[in-house]
């Protein structure tokens, strides 16, 4: 067999030639390739894990939660995968609140997946935990403990969890915080495995803020506002409630019945009367006037130019502090006269007007105030009454809270601190001052007019018994593209409390009441009740000591109802706390408790407020009795126990 | 009585230490590829290695029955032999036999008897010493189409028929190029083999035809990164782990082509879990390590006394030979897709015994025996 070895040769050979093949492609795959397939591999094998980030909570001034983020859990179930389907079908079936039967039935059936997305509490889910074939999902969800509360100012987040809406818009950047990331192993069926040796970013959560709103005040004013807008039929109306000190905004409510008008911060309004306050603390400022100078009222009727202006109440001589006090167009279009045309424009623009306030809240226009350049003839006058200037309900607030201020204007915030998810300070709100409107005796002489306005001119519906309120009312037609719209009118008020001192500015406008569409008596009387409201509530931030109490009134205002009405009538004024040791409290004859079972405690105050009574609480929830008794007869002053549904604190 | 003194050259020994290496290598490999697997809902853990593990233990044992077993008794029975292997094939293929020979992923392989064992295995094993064993006993008549080519295909051909059937179509061709290869050792007629081949690419390519997923295998190694997720994608998973691997690998354990991008990885597609976990390095050492013990096994049958023993042992070197360089073949995307399990190293306790007992008839092929008067 002389061939044979040089076969088996061959063969070698061919061993020879195939490893070195082999060898080869392997190089050219793994060496030169390498990076490619490396790349390959990554894509399928891995996956970006996004870690959401929990959303920053938001609180109200005193920390009541009003937007928080909470984890849930959505439950999802692979029959197939499930080993022990008894013990399976009894937890689910506890935490679904299903039948067991219907479990068990599931989970023999043909359904590859089941889902049920909760949102689950994780003590509701955690005794599915570990279970083969129960999948338990996370997620977090944003709730709003009070759920009609504020939702305009709150606003709401999209289903992505971004803020689509008011607050949780303008401070998604502080709140949202920053989506941490995993690099998970993934095999091919989608299965994820944590992987030890890829970087994690954890997640970073979104900041706490709280707000400066008081949500006590706030839903007073909600409901005041939501009163008066059904009673008066209007289209809508707007609350603010500044603090005039710090320029925190306490309360911003927004009634739209249409779905017209973008509410609060974009809609800008005439606002009529309620501006000539502006001019008369602008004339003030300049030197161009004295509160005792006196105008002549033509008796209602004046000519400028083309234009005939007219006043409701018709009037003969004035001083700049009477036509301040019965809302004189007149008067005021003639002290108006007395600035040039810049030193007007000079002296709103200082008060804010024509600039965004810069508060934290999204779509805030700038309202209008044009360069005198572009005024016709009777543009001064206009703007001295408050027309041709447009103005936000926030920017009115803020140039108010500048002469309760001493004249400082000062921007309006919401943001009282924002603390990182750890606690830590992040920032905390200081008076951010715009600039000095007027000097401090121009702001306390405009505010002293004001005072009058409620004591005896346009807003005696706004006055209290027992504190003083300045205030100016305003009533604008309503300018809609440019044209003044007959019988459609902004009723406005704005209120300053204590007028000694204020500690609150409050601006109400009403958008197109019916019937009696004055300012005075339709935005005016909200203030009243409101404040009564908020009087009654010791959480409302209300520096208490500082409110001086009204000594015997002068006058006993005229339109004010002294016997305790019924609840659901207009507001009425009520003096409280009642006068204690006053000379007639102790002689005021004793009557009868109200009824105030089954209303919620802040309603049962009031009433029992109304009626005279000191009011003490015990529990919380609904009220259910009273001592003495509904239907005794006590003495005004004397205390009233209510007692609520539950005894204990919550 | 004659005692026998047992010569065991330093190929054998050798061959044996690239063996036991390569067996460990395996068991490592499987444990690595199999662990994290989940196949009938529960993890496989170690169920794989140990099955392994038991299959080496025996073939072990056998391999020292083999190493030491007579070789001419082994010659004597060739025919046995080659008609039990038969009759087993045939139960593979009879339609009343699916108790113990059940179709598994479309085929029926394996032939439950105790334990499972894929008979096509054994084939090799029975067709390697059958046609040894015939072209010793015609010796240079081989050359002579008769004589030699016309009766190995009349043996060959119905096996191979049975394998067809059932279907198995790599192992087909398989034991016949084993025994084509054999022939050739022998010394018959090039021009036989290519007559041969030119009458079989018909029969062959029809039969290809016919079976629609063997001709996706076929084809698919053309063109791997055409179609993903179609029969292109074994190829593709198996260079993705290899290349994924580069010089160096991911490291033991670490490889993430198991998790359900490569099939089989634990058997098929060994070679890409391997090539993934230690790189160039690793396939180097693998190619290393066959290609030594191709060329020592080769070195044993060039230096063999009878022809038998030649042909035996260059069959038997060329079946370790081929599997694993047709596997590595296969994982590298330059042959086409055919299931070929890596001898020694891929699960498969039928794949390994049949590989273990080969090595020891081959270490048996080295071993010179001088008898010693008592």
């Amino acid at each position: 067999m002389p061939k044979l070895p040089s076969r088996i040769t061959l063969i070698a050979a061919g061993f020879v030639a195939a490893a070195l093949a082999v060898v080869a492609r392997a190089a050219y795959v793994q060496l030169y390739q390498g990076s490619y397939w490396r790349t390959r591999a990554a894509e399928q094998q891995t996956t970006l894990v996004s870690l959401p980030a929990r959303r920053g909570a938001l609180f109200d001034r005193n920390g009541v939660p009003l937007a928080l983020s909470q984890e849930t859990f959505g439950v999802g179930v692979a029959p197939k995968q499930v080993r022990d389907r008894a013990l399976v079908a009894d937890r689910l079936a506890g935490v679904l609140g299903r039948p067991r039967e219907e479990m068990r039935h599931l989970l023999a059936g043909d359904k590859v997946w089941n889902e049920w997305p909760g949102p689950f509490q994780w003590t509701q889910v955690a005794p599915l935990k570990g279970l083969r074939g129960v999948y338990l999902s996370r997620r977090l969800e944003r709730y709003y403990p009070k759920l009609d509360f504020g939702a305009r100012i709150v606003g709401r987040v999209d289903p992505r969890g971004r803020g689509a809406s008011g607050l949780e818009r303008a401070l998604d950047s502080l709140l949202a915080g920053h989506a941490g990331a995993a690099v998970m192993l993934r095999d091919r069926n989608g299965r994820t495995y944590p992987s030890p040796s890829r970087p994690v970013a954890e997640p970073q959560p979104g900041a706490d803020v709280t707000l400066t709103i008081d949500a006590d005040l706030q839903e007073i004013a909600e409901r005041a506002l939501a009163e008066a807008v059904r009673q008066t039929r209007a289209q809508g109306g707007d609350v603010v409630i500044l603090q005039p000190a710090t320029g925190e905004v306490l309360a911003l409510a927004t009634v739209r019945t249409g779905a017209r008008g973008a509410g609060l911060v974009g809609d800008a309004f005439e606002p009529g009367s309620t501006a000539k306050v502006f001019t008369a603390a602008t004339l003030l400022r300049d030197g161009k006037a004295r509160a005792t100078d006196t105008v002549f009222a033509e008796n209602g009727s004046y000519r400028i130019g083309d234009r005939v202006i007219h006043d409701v109440h018709p009037s003969g001589l004035l001083t700049l502090a009477d036509v301040i006090r019965v809302s004189s167009n007149i008067g005021i279009a003639k002290f108006g006269s007395r600035l040039s045309n810049v030193e007007l424009f000079e002296g709103f623009r200082d008060f804010g007007f024509g600039t965004a306030t810069g508060v934290d809240l999204p779509a805030e226009s700038p309202g209008r105030l044009r360069s005198p350049r572009g005024w016709t003839d009777v543009s001064a006058a206009s703007i001295a009454m408050g027309y041709e200037v447009a103005v936000t309900p926030l920017q009115l607030a803020a140039a108010y809270a500048a002469l309760a201020d001493g004249g400082l204007l000062l921007e309006p915030q919401l943001v009282r601190e924002v603390r990182s998810a750890d606690g830590a300070v992040l920032s905390r709100a200081a008076p951010r001052p715009v600039r000095r409107a007027v000097p401090p005796e121009v702001a306390s002489q405009v505010v002293h007019m004001m005072v009058g306005v409620v004591e005896e001119g346009t807003a005696k519906r706004a006055a209290l018994g027992t504190y003083n309120l300045a205030g100016k009312t305003g009533t604008a037609k309503q300018n809609v593209g440019g044209h003044y719209l007959e019988g459609h009118y902004w009723a406005s008020f704005v209120g300053l409390f204590p007028a000694e001192d204020p500690q609150l500015v409050l601006v109400v406008k009403i958008d197109d009441p019916q019937g009696a569409y004055f300012g005075g008596t339709t935005a005016a009387p909200v203030v009243r009740t409101i404040l009564e409201a908020a009087i009654a509530t010791p959480a409302v931030a209300l520096d208490r000591a500082r409110l001086t109490r009204r000594r015997a009134p002068d006058t006993v205002p005229d339109d004010a109802p002294a016997p305790p009405a019924a609840e659901g009538s207009a507001p009425v004024v009520v003096a409280w706390p009642p006068p204690r040791g006053a000379p007639d409290s102790a002689a005021s004859p004793p009557h009868a408790v109200p009824d105030v079972a089954g209303q919620g405690l802040r309603a049962a105050a009031r009433i029992l407020h109304r009626g005279g009574f000191e009011v003490r609480v015990e529990g919380w929830g609904r009220a259910v009795s009273t001592t003495p008794a509904a239907g005794v007869l006590a003495r005004p002053g004397s205390t009233v126990v209510v007692h609520a549904e539950q005894r204990d604190a919550p | 009585m004659a005692r026998r003194e047992w010569l065991v050259g330093w190929e054998s020994r050798l061959l044996i230490l690239i063996t036991a290496i390569l067996v460990a290598f395996g068991l490592a490999s499987i444990y690595s590829a199999s662990s994290t697997l989940i196949e009938k809902g529960r993890v496989v853990g170690t169920t794989l290695v140990l099955d392994q593990l038991l299959g080496a233990l025996a073939g072990g044992l056998l391999l020292l029955l083999a190493a030491r077993i007579d070789l001419e008794r082994v010659k004597a029975l060739a025919w046995p032999i080659v008609l039990v292997t038969g009759g087993m094939l045939l139960l593979l293929v009879l339609p009343f036999t699916h108790a113990i020979a059940p179709r598994i992923n479309g085929s029926r392989r394996w032939l439950q008897l105790g334990v499972s064992v894929q008979v096509s295995e054994i084939a090799k094993l029975a067709i390697i010493i059958w046609t040894a064993m015939l072209c010793a006993k015609k010796g240079t008549e081989v050359r002579r189409l008769r004589r030699g080519l016309l009766p190995v295909l009349t043996v060959v051909a119905p096996l191979a028929l049975l394998l067809i059937i059932q279907p198995d179509l790599s192992s087909a061709l398989e034991i016949g190029l084993l025994a084509m290869v054999v022939l050739f050792a022998a010394g018959a007629r090039i021009g036989h083999f290519i007559l041969l081949g030119v009458l079989a690419t018909p029969v062959v390519w029809q039969r290809i035809e016919d079976a629609q997923y063997q001709l996706l295998r076929m084809t698919t190694f053309l063109d791997p990164g055409a179609d993903r997720l179609g029969a292109g994608y074994q190829v593709d998973q198996s260079l993705i782990g290899l290349g994924a691997g580069k010089l160096f690998g991911v490291g033991f354990g670490q490889g993430q082509q198991k998790l359900g991008f490569l099939p089989y990885p634990y058997s098929d597609f060994i070679f890409g879990t391997i090539g993934e976990e230690w790189g160039f390095l690793g396939v180097v050492f693998l190619t290393v390590l066959y290609t030594l013990f191709v060329l020592v096994a080769l070195r044993l049958a060039r230096a063999a006394g009878d022809p038998f023993r030649q042909y035996l042992a260059a069959g038997l070197t060329v079946m370790i030979g081929v599997d694993a360089f047709t596997h590595m073949g296969v994982g590298l995307g330059i042959l086409p897709t055919t299931g070929l399990v890596l001898p020694f190293v891929s699960y498969g306790r039928s794949s390994l015994v049949v590989a273990l007992i080969a090595t020891g008839l081959l270490i048996n092929v080295g071993t010179r025996r001088r008898a010693k008067v008592a």
